[in-house]
């Protein structure tokens, strides 16, 4: 073929081997070998999706950190109950012996007391602000000194509130019963009156939510007064009603209501792997074997001074004590799982790290070698480019 | 019968044409770089012999004209590649300037939806935290201001392609003007037996610019080349041209009509024109619906899990994303709904501390959206339609460039100006020269010796 000018063929291959070095440079500086989706569309597709699931399990990995710190204050917490209730067992030993006097079990008594208001710290703990036994009520303390009578903040002699007052739509009423440890609420109706709260409160006493006795009534202070003789908690969000206030001396004496609730939260340590990161208070304190409760029966037992009831008082506190070990060991696995879900998660990292350099990384090797061969390349194409494109016929023809 | 006087004549016959020869020779050397230049080759033709006697004898060489060489099946498979390259180019250099939107980079969509989700779900770590709700407001706002930049990199670079229509246009009528103004020229040259020469060598030149612009037909006829789009609609008949016009639609895009207002914008298909409408109206308009749909569907689904939990006060959970009616403009209109950080619905009881409806949030990553795809996986196909479409018009210009070079080295070799070669004819012609001048200069003697015959000088 009759080759008139060779000028475009070099250019055309002086580029060529110009953007082959140019991406071989690329590779080795970036240690990708795909930069943006056209340089592998299917690998940029397929690193969405990985890249989303690295961020995953990085998060994951920030919650199994967070939910082990808060675990193991729960744990502690738990542990220093058993601890307190070891000791209670101790004092109800010490107050069942015939030998035990009366002045000596008041002093028992006194123990029990402490050994309770430490449990109760230790039920009301927090952890960066969140009640950790309140189930999902967390932001104030699961468990608070019961009194015989709440009364509301607003009605007075003056304006005083009545039956008929109306309350507010949507406003919530609770009373926690520190006897039943069980929880009423009442949601106001458009239209409810406090009759319909107090109707309301009789028909939970009969059904045993409340215990027997626990009344509404507007005292003589304008004011309604909710009371239960066995020492209740009671709040209200109602604007009507105002908060409500213990009334002042009607603390009962080693009461304390749950006020939090039964919810579990759970978070997501896995892409399939959840925990739960809570255990609620009446699950741990009250119900079953009733921890509170059997550390006040010992306390009652022994003011008693009867050996036989403190006995019986000792043996409720040891049934609590199983109790509690027993609720302990799901938390206690849970902590374990954690620290193996971690193990797991460090392995998923690599996993996906390698991946995605299988994706889209380069063999730096491999890649230092393509750009020497581009440089050469390179280099060679430019030789010969110099070399014959100044050569015509004329550079050898005589003149003459 | 020969005498000095023919032989004067057959030498002054070949200095002209060897005269001639030089001459078409310089202007193949003149023109050795000139775009679309076809070398001319003189056309030697013997002269008619004369009788003498009993014999014939020859009467030297006529130089009849010029001959360009060319060969048109090869210029009219360069203007096909040529349209086919620039329809390429044209759309890669707009898809260059899309793809860094969908490059996985700390702010793109797919980033921004990740980020949402961890915020989630550390939120559920400790869901009364106001700093974890506040990162996940932050979250919801980084992601929709990704997905409100991808649209107006989109709807910008659409609008933006509206300039070049116009402007392809115009340079199509004024190249169009100036071929059909050829065309007479040149049919007058060849219907006298001439050689098109120069004229035809830039009607080709502009033929080929032409075929940049938009796909053309040529047809040859003996009024010159008829032009025509690939829809048969007349750009040049004879000595006539025919405008292209442009027009702003009920689109808001820039139309374009022939000489009879009828529009044709989607019979181009070819060259800048074609490659420009072809990104315009169907590639990125492709692009904007994944994505307006991506965006709808995922911030649909969002609300819906918002519903079924309660915020921080104890409310029903309400909008997290504003999510226009309709799917078109979604990715560029879609909003936050929120600004307070305790309207994200995380509880599931009501109570402030409960984190049961993170999972109903959280469990939009992984759901599939109407689309039948998860929002990852809808984005991803994302990335994979504008990867794949601008690694494929980079293929297709680079295998059109090669093709073209492949193409005008062939016509290069039949139509170029070799150096070489011309040196060679130089030698050539300059020696025939020099041998023919040789020639008259004998004869000169010889006439001067017949002039002399008969007198002293003789002697």
């Amino acid at each position: 073929m009759r080759v008139a000018n060779m000028v475009p063929d070099m250019e055309y291959a002086v580029q060529q081997s110009q953007q082959a070095l140019s991406a071989a440079l690329q590779q080795v500086s970036t240690g990708l070998r795909v930069n943006k989706p056209s340089d592998d569309p299917g690998a940029s597709a397929s690193m969405v999706i990985s890249l989303a699931s690295s961020a995953n399990v990085d998060q994951y990995t920030s919650n199994v950190s967070a939910i082990q710190s808060q675990m193991q204050t729960a744990d502690s917490a738990i542990n220093a109950v058993v601890t307190s209730l070891n000791t209670a067992i101790t004092l109800a030993g010490a107050g069942s012996t015939s030998t035990a006097s009366l002045a000596n079990d008041q002093a028992l008594a006194a123990q029990a007391q402490g050994i309770l208001s430490n449990v109760i710290s230790q039920a009301n703990t927090s952890y960066q602000g969140v009640y950790l036994f309140a189930g999902s009520a967390s932001s104030t303390p699961p468990f608070v000194a019961a009194s015989t009578t709440y009364n509301s903040q607003n009605g007075s002699a003056a304006a005083p509130l009545s039956t008929t007052s109306p309350l507010t739509a949507g406003s919530v009423t609770t009373i926690n019963d520190a006897s039943t440890g069980q929880a009423f609420n009442f949601t106001a109706a458009a239209g409810d009156t406090i009759t319909d709260l107090e109707n309301a409160i009789s028909a939970a006493t009969a059904a045993g939510t409340l215990s027997t006795g626990t009344t509404a009534t507007i005292n003589t202070k304008g004011e309604l007064a909710i009371s239960s003789k066995s020492g209740i908690v009671a709040s209200s969000n109602d604007p009507v009603l105002g908060s409500m206030r213990a009334g002042f001396g009607t603390e009962v004496p080693n009461t304390y209501a749950y006020v939090g609730n039964s919810t579990v939260n759970s978070v997501q340590v896995g892409d399939s792997t959840t925990v739960a990161t809570n255990v609620p208070g009446d699950q741990l304190f009250t119900l079953g074997a009733n921890v509170i409760g059997s550390l006040k029966g010992l306390i009652t037992a022994l003011q008693s001074g009867n050996s036989s009831v403190v006995a019986a008082g000792g043996a409720a506190v040891s049934a609590a004590l199983n109790y509690v070990s027993q609720q302990r060991v799901p938390l206690d696995n849970t902590i374990s799982q954690l620290s193996d879900q971690d193990s797991f998660l460090n392995q998923e990292t690599l996993t996906l790290t390698t991946h995605q350099t299988a994706l889209v990384g380069v063999n730096l090797a491999t890649a230092a070698t393509s750009l020497s061969q581009a440089e050469l390349d390179n280099a060679a194409v430019l030789a010969a480019a110099a070399k014959v494109l100044p050569q015509t016929l004329l550079n050898y023809l005589v003149p003459g | 019968m020969s005498s000095i006087s023919s032989v004067l004549s057959t030498a002054v016959q070949s200095l002209l044409a060897d005269t001639g020869a030089l001459q078409v020779t310089n202007d193949n050397i003149a023109n050795a770089n000139t775009p679309g230049y076809s070398r001319q080759v003189p056309i030697f033709q013997e002269a008619a012999p004369a009788n003498d006697g009993s014999f014939s004898v020859g009467n030297g060489v006529v130089l009849e004209g010029y001959q360009s060489v060319r060969d048109e099946l090869v210029s009219n498979q360069i203007q096909q590649e040529t349209q086919s390259q620039s329809s390429a180019n044209a759309q890669l250099n707009t898809l260059q300037q899309i793809q860094p939107t969908f490059t996985t980079s700390t702010e793109d969509i797919g980033t921004e939806m990740s980020a949402l989700f961890t915020s989630l779900s550390s939120l559920s770590t400790n869901p009364t935290s106001s700093a974890e709700r506040q990162g996940v407001l932050t979250a919801g706002s980084d992601l929709v201001a990704a997905f409100n930049s991808a649209s107006s990199v989109l709807t910008t670079q659409q609008a933006a392609l509206n300039s070049p229509v116009d402007q392809d246009v115009s340079q199509i009528n004024q190249l169009t003007q100036q071929i059909a103004a050829l065309n007479p020229q040149i049919a007058e040259l060849t219907a006298s037996g001439q050689n098109g020469g120069s004229l035809q060598d830039q009607q080709n030149q502009l033929a080929l610019q032409l075929s940049a612009l938009t796909n053309v037909s040529t047809i040859q006829t003996a009024n010159g080349e008829t032009l025509t789009t690939g829809n048969g609609t007349p750009l040049v008949v004879g000595s006539q041209s025919y405008a292209l016009q442009t027009a702003t639609g009920s689109d808001g895009m820039q139309h374009v009509l022939d000489q009879n207002g009828t529009d044709i914008t989607g019979a181009l298909s070819s060259g800048d024109l074609g490659g420009t409408i072809q990104m315009r109206d169907h590639t990125i308009p492709g692009l904007l619906s994944q994505l307006d749909t991506l965006a709808s569907q995922f911030g649909n689904a969002f609300n819906a899990a918002q519903a079924k939990g309660f915020d921080q006060n104890g409310a029903a959970g309400g909008n997290f994303f504003t999510v226009p009616a309709t799917v078109a403009g979604s990715a560029g209109a879609i909003s936050m709904a929120i600004t307070d950080p305790t309207k994200i619905a995380a509880s599931s009881d009501g109570t402030a501390g409960s984190n049961g409806n993170v999972a109903n949030l959280s469990a939009v990553q992984t759901n599939l959206l109407p689309s039948g795809n998860t929002p990852a996986e809808g984005y991803a196909n994302l990335v994979y339609q504008v990867g794949s479409l601008t690694s494929n018009a980079n293929a297709e210009s680079t295998a059109t460039t090669a093709s073209l070079l492949q193409l005008n080295d062939q016509l290069s070799s039949v139509s170029g100006v070799s150096i070489d070669q011309e040196a060679t004819n130089l030698i050539t012609f300059q020696t025939a020269y020099q041998a023919a001048a040789r020639v008259v200069s004998t004869v000169q003697a010889m006439f001067e010796v017949t002039m002399a015959m008969g007198t002293a000088a003789a002697d």
